[in-house]
């Protein structure tokens, strides 16, 4: 399969004799395009059954959440096609830039940012709040990949290695501080994936793992991490545990779980989830948004979502090999390993072999900044693909 | 760049990525079809809530179809449990309820932390609360999440207090009744008949529980209907109780009992002119703190009337009065005369005293014990001497050789009544009579218990079998019942030895260990009239399918006439009958028809029979009947501490009526309680007045008694003109 990718160059059907069959613009994935769309589109659906219950409940307008959701994704396309338009090398010459303002900004929501149970997440801007974590993925993505896409050698030497740690530390440890271990999660994953195809050797990464694990570990003993989050694993550990201070934690995983079973084969069809109808899932339309599709959806519903997060995932592998150039290959193995990284980690919390982290699954979950931080990163490998004949 | 090192690496990633999606996948498949069912009914527990719905508890009407026990709908306040499981909301909740429900959140805590209420349904925090308080709950669900309002029943009684004792009451179930009615499907919080005929028939009148089945979200708030079952109500009663007759014989039993009260007995002389009770005065008013009367219709034993004072007003059990003010309406006492929730007439075990004799003389004349039957004879002393037979004579004084008569007020003798043959016997109450027949039915036959077998013929000493609760069998005494009693503790293992011809003596003339209830007293008693047929009395005339309307005109009554009768259960339940002939029965009418109508027996003065002065101004013509008084001695034989009963029974068959009054430490069986029964007859034929029967105004929660002082119309029938007549 990988052979039939590399070597279809160009597309017949769009040739032309007005532009060059090089023209970013004639060169645009457009099935990474579609099931991207396709993606949205269910999320939209699935947040609107999960927030219309509550809403109605509550004497208020049931479109509400799946309306911004839409307005969130307006928003993403401009964005995307802006991205788009840019070449991703002119982009990542200014790391040093963004790499300054992606710390500003999680510094500065340290201080000003609106707390939400416990954690400083956001900016609150009049009605939007703005997560600089999520666009922080997208920042710190391009910023390694250039610092990666600089060294000259087949593999990633050790001082390199050494100094995109450190470039990645800085800004987790700042996401840690919100705490948002979630995100920080993701940042470690895209930076792991991104050395392994940039060629840092195995024992870096054993090297790096093993002391992130003995960092959590002593974080763990020291009482650092936050009793909540230790919460979380625990509840994991024992899902049937009826301590009560887990009880929130047991029952949200329980009750994703039977939505996921009660689906079934074919789902209870379009808004007659009763679990999702009755608000048995907390944060059904953004962590647990997996829950209400397969409730109502069932497992086609479900292997659906699994399918084009598969061909997405697809595509962006492709492109990462008809990159013509390191640093687009590092962009893509980047947003892969993200995306990979986060769909796994919110379907499998959600069926309850992962332990609850605040990650929504991209593109679907409710959210503004990570629809538009994803648009972002889409729009990075699509740019990619524009570019890749030039 | 080295595109074959970078694209090995990018294939690991891929294959890395298709594994965790794959992982996936398998997870999916996994839940969504191997696991799904289970799941499925776990889900449909939880979001779904089962609402039970109780139906109408049938209603309870008199013979005439007023009804005696009605339902009122009404609302209750409920709180899911989920919504109150953490102190915290729980507290914040009750405190914003305790406003609108005008409760403290204390009684609100109360509730949660009561075991009546079932854990797995939402708690009732207040019922019988008013349309505004639940519009004012429902305008505000946000400021109250789980708070629901569910439709009630209430029960009330509108006639109360009349038949109090018969149509009962409702309660919580009780600890120990528990397991039993939740096996019957019933809810720990619903309020079952705890007395009278809502308790035997609670089956009857409870009818079938229906259910609605809703889906509810997380909060416990309703989202849509599923299911529903509706309930079926009850079935209807109709008692035998005619509530005109129920309400006279109350009254004049309590109007007895007060005038009763008034009368002192006289501390008797010896024979050296001291009292024989030194420590009391020389007279003792009397107690008279309780009484009870029977009305029988003696074609069925079914029964039209039953009273027991001191009585109570049913209302009180679904007032909602505090424990306290409960407890000061109802006291709980040690003093057996002033308990209230006791029906005397089926719970009351009492010597019967000359009452019985009837039935010692049924016993004497069947077994062919006198000689010559009714035309034997005997010369009455005014004492008698246990037979040589009986007890060696040389024991006399260590045991009871000598009994004698009643004193006669005229002499302060022993009254000696001469010949007299076995009506004259019963006319005039003879004791020596029925000693006799006592001390040698016993050692003629060599301690044989042939008298207790002749009169458990008549059920005594055996539950009639009424459909109520909390019947006591009494007690016939024979050496195994005393073993029994010594046992037990009742009477000392040293008099449980044995029984003896003393004892045999003391039963045959109504005292001693015998014990009855003055409704197996009228079963017995009826039995004279109706040729010896032994029935079981019976107090539900009939069930009727749920739904009776009510009268269309008369307020308080239903319209039996639009009532489907399920079951009639008036109608003759013949238990065994009594053999009556060869003049047997004959002969103890026409004793007991001497002892209203007279004459008594001459021998050195008149000896009138006890009933003629006090029935002088009966109007026996229209209502012939026959009785018989009987004085029971209370503790330490002391005057003030006898008990008055007086049964009788109607020779008209257009008015079969048998009565039986029992009024406890009330004097002679003439002076208290044959007036009582004297009169209801009267009140049967239309001479004496009755007060209308009316709806009851509603209960006074402030007032210091159970219910009300009553009293009857016109005290004229029970004075008559009786002057003094003895025992």
């Amino acid at each position: 399969m990988s052979l039939v990718a590399r070597t279809r160059r160009t597309r017949p059907s769009l040739g032309s004799l007005n532009s060059s069959p090089a023209d970013p613009w004639r060169n645009i994935d457009w099935v990474l395009m579609g099931v991207s769309a396709l993606l949205a589109i269910i999320g939209v659906a699935a947040v609107y059954s999960a927030t219309r219950p509550v809403l109605v409940r509550q004497g208020l307008d049931p479109y509400v959440f799946a309306e911004r959701q839409v307005i969130f994704f307006i928003v993403a396309a401009a964005v995307m096609a802006l991205v788009m338009a840019l070449d991703y090398r002119w982009i990542a010459e200014r790391s040093n830039a963004l790499y300054a303002a992606t710390l500003l900004a999680l510094v500065l929501v340290l201080i000003v940012g609106a707390v939400k149970s416990g954690a400083r997440l956001s900016f609150d801007v009049g009605p939007i709040a703005i997560q600089p974590a999520e666009f922080a993925k997208a920042s710190l993505l391009v910023v390694m990949a250039w610092h990666l896409s600089e060294e000259r050698t087949d593999e990633v030497s050790y001082p390199r290695f050494v100094s995109s740690l450190v470039l990645v530390g800085v800004p987790l440890v700042l996401v840690v501080l919100q705490p948002d271990l979630g995100g920080a999660s993701v940042f470690v994953a895209a930076a792991a994936g991104m050395l392994l195809v940039a060629g840092a050797k195995i024992r870096y990464i054993v090297l790096i793992s093993t002391l992130g694990l003995m960092t959590l570990a002593a974080a763990l003993f020291a009482g650092l991490v936050d009793r909540y989050q230790l919460g979380r694993l625990e509840a994991f550990l024992n899902q049937n545990s009826t301590e009560s201070r887990l009880q929130p934690l047991v029952y949200q995983v329980r009750f994703a779980k039977r939505a996921v079973s009660s689906g079934g084969v074919t789902g209870k069809g379009w808004l007659e989830g009763p679990l999702t109808n009755g608000g048995y899932v907390p944060l059904q339309w953004s962590d647990f948004v997996f829950s209400a599709i397969t409730e109502q959806f069932g497992m086609v519903g479900g292997g659906t979502v699994l399918g084009l997060v598969a061909i997405m995932m697809l595509r962006i592998w492709r492109t990462a090999q008809l990159s013509k150039d390191d640093l687009g290959t590092y962009l893509c193995a980047g947003v892969f390993t993200m995306l990979l990284w986060q769909v796994f980690q919110n379907i499998a919390m959600t069926m309850g072999i992962m332990p609850v982290t605040g990650l929504p699954l991209p593109l679907v979950s409710y959210g503004g900044s990570g629809a538009v931080a994803w648009a972002i990163m889409l729009g990075l490998v699509q740019s990619v693909h524009m570019r890749r004949l030039r | 760049m080295s595109g074959d090192r970078r694209s090995r690496r990018l294939v690991a990633l891929g294959v890395l990525s298709m594994t965790l999606v794959g992982l996936l996948a398998v997870r999916l498949w996994f839940m969504q079809v191997v696991d799904a069912p289970a799941v499925a009914e776990a889900v449909e527990a939880n979001r779904t809530r089962t609402v039970v719905l109780l139906p109408e508890r049938g209603r309870i009407f008199d013979a005439d179809g007023r009804v005696l026990a009605d339902n009122e709908r009404v609302l209750a306040v409920t709180v899911e449990r989920a919504v109150i499981r953490r102190a915290s909301d729980r507290l914040a909740l009750f405190q914003r309820l305790s406003g609108p429900l005008d409760m403290t959140v204390d009684q609100l805590e109360d509730r949660f932390r009561s075991r009546r209420y079932d854990p797995l349904l939402p708690l009732p925090v207040k019922e019988g609360v008013n349309e505004e308080t639940v519009l004012f709950l429902r305008e505000r669900v946000e400021d109250y999440p789980g708070v629901g309002v569910q439709e009630q029943w209430s029960r009330d009684y509108p006639y109360a207090p009349l038949a109090s004792h018969v149509v009962g009451y409702l309660g919580a179930i009780r600890e120990s009744e528990v397991d039993f009615y939740l096996s019957q499907g019933y809810l720990l919080s619903e309020r079952v008949g705890q007395f009278g005929v809502e308790q035997s028939f609670e089956s009857v009148l409870r009818g079938t529980t229906g259910w609605v089945r809703y889906e509810v979200d997380s909060r416990g708030n309703v989202l849509r209907e599923l299911e529903r079952l509706e309930p079926v109500a009850g079935r209807d009663l109709v008692l035998t109780i005619d509530l005109d007759v129920q309400q006279f014989a109350e009254e004049s039993l309590e109007t007895q009992l007060r005038s009763r009260r008034q009368i002192a007995a006289r501390n008797p002389r010896t024979g050296t002119g001291e009292y024989a009770f030194p420590d009391f005065p020389p007279a003792v008013p009397f107690k008279a703190p309780a009484g009870s009367v029977v009305v029988l219709d003696h074609r069925d034993n079914s029964v039209v009337a039953m009273a027991s004072y001191p009585t109570f007003d049913n209302r009180w059990f679904n007032s909602g009065v505090s424990s306290s003010r409960f407890a000061e309406v109802f006291p709980v006492t040690e003093d057996p005369d002033e308990s209230i929730l006791v029906n005397r007439a089926i719970q009351g075990r009492y010597n019967l005293g000359s009452t019985f004799k009837p039935f010692v003389a049924y016993a004497a004349l069947s077994t062919g014990q006198l000689p010559g039957g009714v035309e034997y004879q005997l010369v009455d002393r005014g004492t008698y001497r246990l037979s040589d037979a009986s007890v060696d004579s040389t024991q006399c004084g260590v045991v009871r050789c000598e009994f004698r008569n009643a004193l006669c007020a005229s002499t302060n003798r022993p009254c000696t009544y001469g010949v007299v043959n076995v009506v004259d016997a019963l006319a005039v109450s003879s004791d020596v009579f029925f000693y006799k027949i006592g001390d040698e039915i016993f050692t003629q036959r060599g301690g044989a218990p042939v008298l207790q077998e002749q009169v458990r013929l008549f059920g005594f000493g055996a539950r009639t079998g009424i459909e109520l609760p909390y019947e006591s069998p009494g007690m016939v005494p024979d050496a195994a019942e005393k073993r029994r009693l010594a046992d037990a503790g009742v009477i000392s293992r040293d008099e449980g030895r044995g029984y003896y011809v003393g004892d045999n003596i003391q039963l045959a003339i109504g005292q001693g260990l015998l014990s009855a209830t003055p409704l197996q007293l009228a079963q017995g008693y009826a039995a004279f009239a109706n040729g010896g047929r032994i029935m079981r009395p019976q107090v539900v005339h009939s069930i009727l399918a749920p739904g009776t309307p009510d009268h269309p005109t008369l307020p308080g009554f239903a319209h039996l006439e639009r009532a489907t009768v399920l079951e009639r259960k008036a109608r003759p339940d013949v238990q065994r009958v009594v053999e009556m002939g060869d003049g047997v029965g004959d002969a103890i009418t026409k004793g007991l028809t001497r002892v209203i109508t007279g004459p008594g027996v001459r021998n050195l003065q008149y000896h009138s029979t006890t009933g003629e002065r006090l029935f002088r101004n009966y109007p026996y013509e229209q209502l012939p009947i026959a009785g018989k008084t009987g004085t029971a001695q209370g503790l330490g034989n002391q005057p003030w501490n006898d008990s008055s009963g007086f049964a009788a029974y109607s020779l008209d068959p257009q008015a079969p009526y048998t009565v039986a009054a029992y009024l406890e430490k009330a004097g002679y069986g003439s002076r208290a309680a044959a007036p009582v029964v004297k009169c209801i007859y009267m009140a049967l034929v239309g001479r004496t007045p009755l007060h209308p029967v009316l709806l009851s105004d509603p209960l006074d929660v402030t007032m210091p008694w159970a219910t009300p002082p009553r009293a009857m119309p016109s005290t004229a029938c029970l004075a008559g003109q009786f002057g003094f007549a003895t025992e």
